[in-house]
């Protein structure tokens, strides 16, 4: 079976993926995780010199996409609880094509948006309002009232509809 | 691969109008068909890998769950270009139609696909 970094690695959408959830240090415990080991959050600290809070952290955020998890033991003589972690390659994917299914839905709804409203541009600041709100302003910037131009989105709205269609095409929606 | 019917593209259509599929003893009254054309017409289905079927009891009775068959998810529709999109991970109050951050995004993916770079 592939290991987390492999998985990682198949794709750079899963390396960006991956570092928007936890970030530079949360990829540095990931790289220095040894591979198909389970170890404490103290041990991982100490092994890879990273601040323990944030081996928490990082280990807290990847529990909650389910690619960490962990296993509880108890020592019978002090009774205390130690938590050895793990890394769980295997729900990568899943973890992405939840993100995926809850993208789909925000771009339809963005996509919708646009398709329904006319838009203008201030060429100076590069704000963008729709027609009902132009119409209020006058057609002046709101920040530095210039006039305000028709703005073409028609590029901007292929492009999110090609985007859905994959997407539903993948997800067997259409 | 064959071709899929006009009758079996009208199940396929019904399977996928719900996330949660319908059930073969549905289907036929939906298609206005009998039960054994129905069979043959998810055979068809189940043949060209488009849905799968889930044993299913209804009132004690054997009947089939048929969902539709998700393909592979590609990692890359999250990205535009080098960009991935903000949605992930994101913290901030959702307005997705004012989202300034989605903007630029939706730049990216516009410049990619008119550059064919993805």
């Amino acid at each position: 079976m592939a290991t987390f970094k492999e998985i990682q690695n198949t794709h750079p959408a899963i390396t960006a993926y991956l570092h928007r959830l936890v970030g530079d240090e949360g990829m540095d415990l990931i790289d220095k995780f040894p591979e198909n080991e389970e170890h404490s959050d103290e041990d991982l600290a100490a092994m890879t010199d990273i601040n323990l809070n944030s081996v928490r952290n990082t280990l807290y955020t990847l529990y909650e996409k389910r690619l960490a998890e962990y296993r509880r033991i108890k020592n019978n003589e002090t009774g205390w609880l130690t938590y050895l972690w793990h890394l769980e390659g295997a729900n990568i994917e899943p973890a992405i094509a939840q993100d995926v299914e809850v993208v789909l839905g925000k771009l339809k709804n963005r996509a919708r948006y646009e398709e329904e409203n006319d838009f203008y541009i201030c060429k100076q600041c590069g704000i963008t309002i729709t027609f009902n709100q132009a119409m209020d302003l006058e057609f002046k910037c709101p920040s530095c009232e210039e006039p305000m131009d028709h703005f073409e989105n028609e590029l901007l709205l292929r492009a999110l509809q090609n985007r859905i269609e994959v997407i539903e095409d993948s997800l067997g929606l259409v | 691969m064959t071709e899929l019917t006009e009758i079996e593209i009208r199940a396929l259509k019904a399977i996928k109008s719900s996330p949660d599929g319908i059930l073969q003893s549905e289907l036929w009254k939906e298609l206005d068909v009998d039960s054994r054309k129905c069979s043959r017409i998810v055979k068809k289905l189940l043949e060209s890998e488009s849905v799968e079927r889930i044993e299913y009891r209804q009132d004690g009775i054997k009947t089939y769950r048929l969902i539709v068959r998700k393909g592979p998810i590609d990692p890359g529709f999250l990205m535009a270009g080098d960009e991935l999109i903000p949605c992930v991970a994101c913290e901030l109050e959702c307005v997705i139609e004012e989202c300034p951050f989605l903007l630029d995004w939706m730049y990216q993916l516009a410049i990619a696909d008119a550059g064919g770079k993805e």
